[in-house]
Formats: C-alpha cells, structure tokens, sequence
C-alpha cells in the first residue's frame, strides 16, 4: 500500500439520510434489487432531519426504469418542515424536469441514466440553474481491480462507461458534485467501497457524497478517511441498528470535521 | 410444522429432500428447513445445462453456508442431443433440464430413503401454466408427465434415436418405486408466507446468495434465474409461442405480491419483454448444433397468427398489454 495523501476538506463533513422512494413508500434493496417497503417517506425524512441529518438524498430508484418520476408531491410535502438541502434524483430527463423539481422544492437535482444518454444535459442543467445544483449521480459496479463501470436504470443496464473518466468529463460538462453509489456494495453493510471513493475524489475538485455499504460508524470513517466529502446512508437508519446523533458523536470521536450543532429539538 | 414432525428422523439418515441450485427460492426452504424447523435435508441440485458463473458461486456459497449437497450432472454429449432434439421438436430447450431438475430428487429420494421431498412453490401455479394443482400443498407424481413434460416424458426420445442407457439420468425411478417408498412432494409455499422477494433478503443474509450485475435479457430483474446461459431461450420461445415473455411473467408475479403497480408493471413489460436473449446467442447455437436460420425457422414454426403480425421490420404482436385499456398506454406517455 502506498500511503495516501490527507484529503482536504474545504467544508464540514456531512452525513446524508439516502430515502430511496418507489410510488408513494420509502424501500430498501440490497445491490440495487427488491423493493421491500420500509415505511412512509414522510415519517421517516422528518426523523431523520429532526435527529440533525446535514441533508437529504432523495431517489426515486425506479423512474428511469418505468420511464417516470413522481418525486414532486413527496418532495413538496417535505419542504414544508425540513430545513435542510434536498437533493432529488431518479428520472429527471430534461431541464424543464429539473425545474420543476426545483420549485417543487428541492435544492439540488441528481442525474444518472440521462446523463449517460446524453452528456449535454449536465451542462444544459448547470447554465440555467447553476453547477451547485447539478449533482452527477453514479451507479458504479466494479468490473476489474480498480476499474468501476456506470450502470443505468437503477444498476440494471451495463454502459460499458468508465467510472472514473466519466466522473471526471461529468465535472467539466458543469456537474457541482457527485453522488457515487457502490452497486456492490449498496445494502450489504459490508462497508463502503473505499477504493472506488479514493480513486474518484482523486479524479476531480467537487465533492463527493459516497453511497453504499454502510453498516458501522467505522466505515464511515473509512470513507472520509479515502476522500469522502459526505457519506449517505440507509439500511442504518432505516432499520434503527443506530441514530444520527450516535453516528455523528462517532465522527467527532474520531476527529472528523462534522456539524457539531446539528441536533434539532422540536 | 406437523408435516416435519411426521417426517422428522432421529437416525441420522437424511429425512428431508430439497431440490436448490443455490438460487434464493430453493436456499430458503433449505435454510429454514433446517435451521428452523430442525429437519435434515439433504439438498440436490441439477446441474444446468450451461451453468453461469454467478450460478455456481451462489451454489458453493449455500453449500458453504452449511448444508448437505448433491449435483447431478448428465453426460454432456447426450444432454446438448437433447437440447437439440427438443428446440427443434418442441421450441423449449430447456426440455432435457426440466427431465432431471423433476426427476433427479426423485431419484435422490429412493436412494436415501427419504419420503418427503420440499419444494418452495408450484412452478406451474406461480409463473402461470397448469392450474390443476394450484390449491394442493402436495403434487401427485402419476401427473408428471401431463404437468411437467407436456406428455412427453423421458423415454419419448427413444423414438429419435436416443438410447435408454443414455435417458437414465433423466427419467424418474418406477412408479411403483415410488410408491413402495412412500415419496411425496410438497410445496413449502403452502405452508409458510412465500414471498420471493423476502427470499432474497434472507438469502443475502443466511446463505450468501448474490444478485446478477446486471438484469437478466427479457426481463428486469437481477435475483432470480440466473444459473443457466440457456434459459434466455426458453423464456424467448415462450414469448413467441403465447405472445408473452419473461418480463410479463415477473411483473405479474410482483404485481400479484404487491411489490409494484399494475401500471409499473406494464411498464416493464413494454420495455423488456421478449427481448431477444443476445449475450448467449452465438454459445447457444453451438451448444445445440444447429445455425442462426435453423433456429430461425423453429422460432417462426411457432408463431401463431392469431398472436402475431408481419409488418416492414419483422414480427409483432397484434395485442400488447399497454394497449389493453388505458393502463400502460398513460404511464410512459
């Protein structure tokens, strides 16, 4: 192993409730397949901001894949009692698409599988609403050692797309960050995939909210440790194996530069 | 369970058959059958006619994971023979697995002196076929043939040339066999709540199961058939000869579980059903011995015309799901 440079955080650190939404219900799969139901979305967001979360991750999982998105009524309802930044993604296709998800209101919109399609679309949606908006959302199956492939259509479809160069065009095309999700690793609680996090926070200056495989505090360590500018994280959360506060107190144990004033008592 | 106390042997013998190939249905009659209801089955799988990698990762898997196994693999030449015979005879290569995959736990179960043989569910009920035994918890083994061979068993084949030394492993034991060992098959589905998709989550745990990378062709899912390079074919036929695929039968089956909407559903089954299975297509071919206009012409032989039409690019269906009330026809718009 060759030792790493320090990663330099310009910003906190930020932990990132990830709601997976199919129709109106939050779900959680594992590798990106089934669709068991957790719950109301609802309930859940408002826990989840209520217990100090830095932001929220929504995606709709399955609106590349039913050719939909239905995200606007839960992300309207949400906006009226959480108060911190959304990110919606899943099906957005067009800039019409992203701006009515915008005045719906969600603060930043994520895009996969249209990207892929057409990579104009990054920078159509960073000209009109600007790159802080425009989060590049990568589903990344490792293919080979240290080599990821992006997949479409919530993991399903192959692209033949290298992650890391892919990434890397995403940012000049005006993508102000990055939500990289580990196929492999995605509801395994096996741990983060820290090389795939490494060797995309290398690759470009924005940061990068790594998903997929949390199931200690420790390996949130881990992927801040290998670049991470924010960790999202589900199956924890959902299934309540630990708190916000807990995972967050975790993180200031270990000398992490997170909020520290994040608990909201309502 | 009564069923397992009945059953259930303090001997050590093996009490309890269960056919798995390592997939999630079959790992979670094993898993629960043993770990939860105490019984001591020995688990027996098929072998695939072309077996994927994945397929036999999650098979050594669930043998690690701790159980029992046997694998029965035919002789390789006879089995593509076979394959070949019933593409071309029937349109389903997937006739000479369906053989062993029924009968080779009937053969496990005489051998070891085991009269119960577990199967999660009713393959003909659950992805749309033979209704007949749709409310039995057991199958009756004199149907086999009439169910699950579509009246033709085995020792057909005789009749093209292949000989009863190299059918053995394919053919089931004597009914009488059968009967002075008391076998009987029954569907843990009629027991317990059987929810595939709950399979998968506890196989991801228990036994170490893994999904594909990537959905299967014909279809949107990544966790269920995906041991056999072959069976894209059986599916594609499928869709030829009733006008629908894979993906119907999926869709229908979550939507029938409430995992999606109908409309989600149709959705789907727009997008992916019979899709034509490519990946394997030229390994296909080759394992059968047969060229791209033979195959050709057996998936023609079996278009209907009242399913299908000729138009300037190839073939379509005259009725399609999503044109069939407004359902599908509003939800990709």
């Amino acid at each position: 192993m060759t030792a790493m440079p320090e990663p330099i955080h310009l910003a906190k650190l930020r932990l990132i409730p990830r709601l997976d939404i199919k129709g109106p219900r939050l779900i959680k799969g594992i590798n990106l397949e089934g669709l068991r139901v957790i719950g109301d979305p609802r309930e859940y967001a408002r826990e989840y901001y209520e217990q100090g979360a830095d932001e929220l991750v929504y995606v709709d999982v399955v609106a590349s894949l039913y050719g939909r998105n239905s995200l606007h009524d839960i992300v309207r309802t949400a906006t009226r009692d959480i108060f911190v930044p959304i990110t919606v993604t899943g099906g957005l296709r067009t800039t019409d698409d992203v701006r009515d998800m915008l005045l719906a209101g969600a603060d930043k919109v994520g895009i996969n599988t249209a990207a892929i399609k057409r990579p104009e679309l990054i920078r159509e949606v960073a000209l009109r609403f600007g790159s802080q908006c425009m989060v590049l959302s990568i589903e990344a199956r490792r293919s080979a050692a240290m080599r990821w492939e992006a997949l479409t259509d919530n993991g399903r479809e192959l692209t033949g797309v290298d992650v890391v160069a892919w990434a890397i065009r995403g940012v000049e095309l005006g993508a102000g960050e990055i939500l990289l999700t580990s196929v492999d690793q995605e509801g395994t609680r096996g741990g983060f995939d820290t090389e795939l996090i490494a060797a995309v926070t290398a690759a470009v200056p924005v940061p990068v909210i790594a998903s997929g495989g949390m199931g200690t505090t420790a390996h949130m360590v881990d992927a801040f440790t290998h670049g991470a500018d924010a960790v999202a994280m589900a199956d924890m959360l959902h299934y309540q194996r630990l708190t916000l506060p807990h995972i967050r107190a975790a993180a200031r144990d270990a000398g992490l530069d997170v909020r520290s004033d994040a608990v909201i008592t309502v | 369970m009564e069923l397992c106390n009945k059953h259930r042997k303090s001997n050590g013998e093996y009490d309890i058959i269960v056919p798995c190939s390592g997939g999630k249905d079959g790992s979670f009659v094993a898993h629960q059958l043993k770990y939860n209801y105490g019984m001591n089955p020995l688990t027996v799988t098929w072998a695939p006619l072309v077996a994927t990698e994945l397929g036999r990762r999650n098979l050594d898997s669930f043998i690690q994971s701790g159980f029992d196994h046997v694998l029965g693999t035919p002789n390789g030449v006879v089995t593509r023979q076979l394959t070949r015979l019933a593409t071309q005879h029937l349109g389903d290569p997937f006739q000479p697995f369906i053989y062993g995959q029924t009968n080779f736990p009937l053969q496990m179960a005489v051998r070891h002196n085991v009269q119960i043989i577990m199967y999660g569910e009713n393959g003909e009920v659950e992805y749309g076929g033979d209704m007949t035994n749709a409310m039995k918890p057991s199958r009756e083994i004199k149907d086999h043939d009439k169910h699950y061979f579509s009246g033709l068993p085995p020792e057909f084949w005789t009749e093209h040339g292949v000989t009863a030394r190299d059918l053995r492993p394919f053919t089931a034991p004597g009914y009488e066999v059968l009967m002075a060992n008391r076998t009987e098959v029954h569907f843990l589905g009629y027991y317990k709540y059987w929810d595939p998709q709950e399979n998968f989550y506890y196989c991801r745990q228990h036994t170490g199961f893994q999904p594909n990378s990537e959905r299967s062709e014909g279809t949107y899912s990544k966790y269920a058939s995906l041991d056999d390079r072959i069976d894209g074919f059986h599916y594609y036929l499928g869709f030829v000869k009733f006008g629908i695929g894979r993906a119907t039968s999926d869709a229908a089956h979550e939507i029938r579980d409430g995992k999606i909407t109908r409309d989600e559903g149709v959705g789907l089954v727009r997008r992916y059903d019979g899709e034509f299975p490519q990946k394997h297509y030229l390994e296909f071919l080759d394992y059968c011995g047969i060229t791209d206009a033979e195959f050709q012409a057996v998936v023609d032989s079996w278009r209907s015309d009242h399913l299908w039409q000729k138009t300037g690019n190839g073939w379509e269906l005259k009725s399609t799901v999503w044109h069939d009330g407004d359902a599908g026809a509003n939800t990709l718009g």
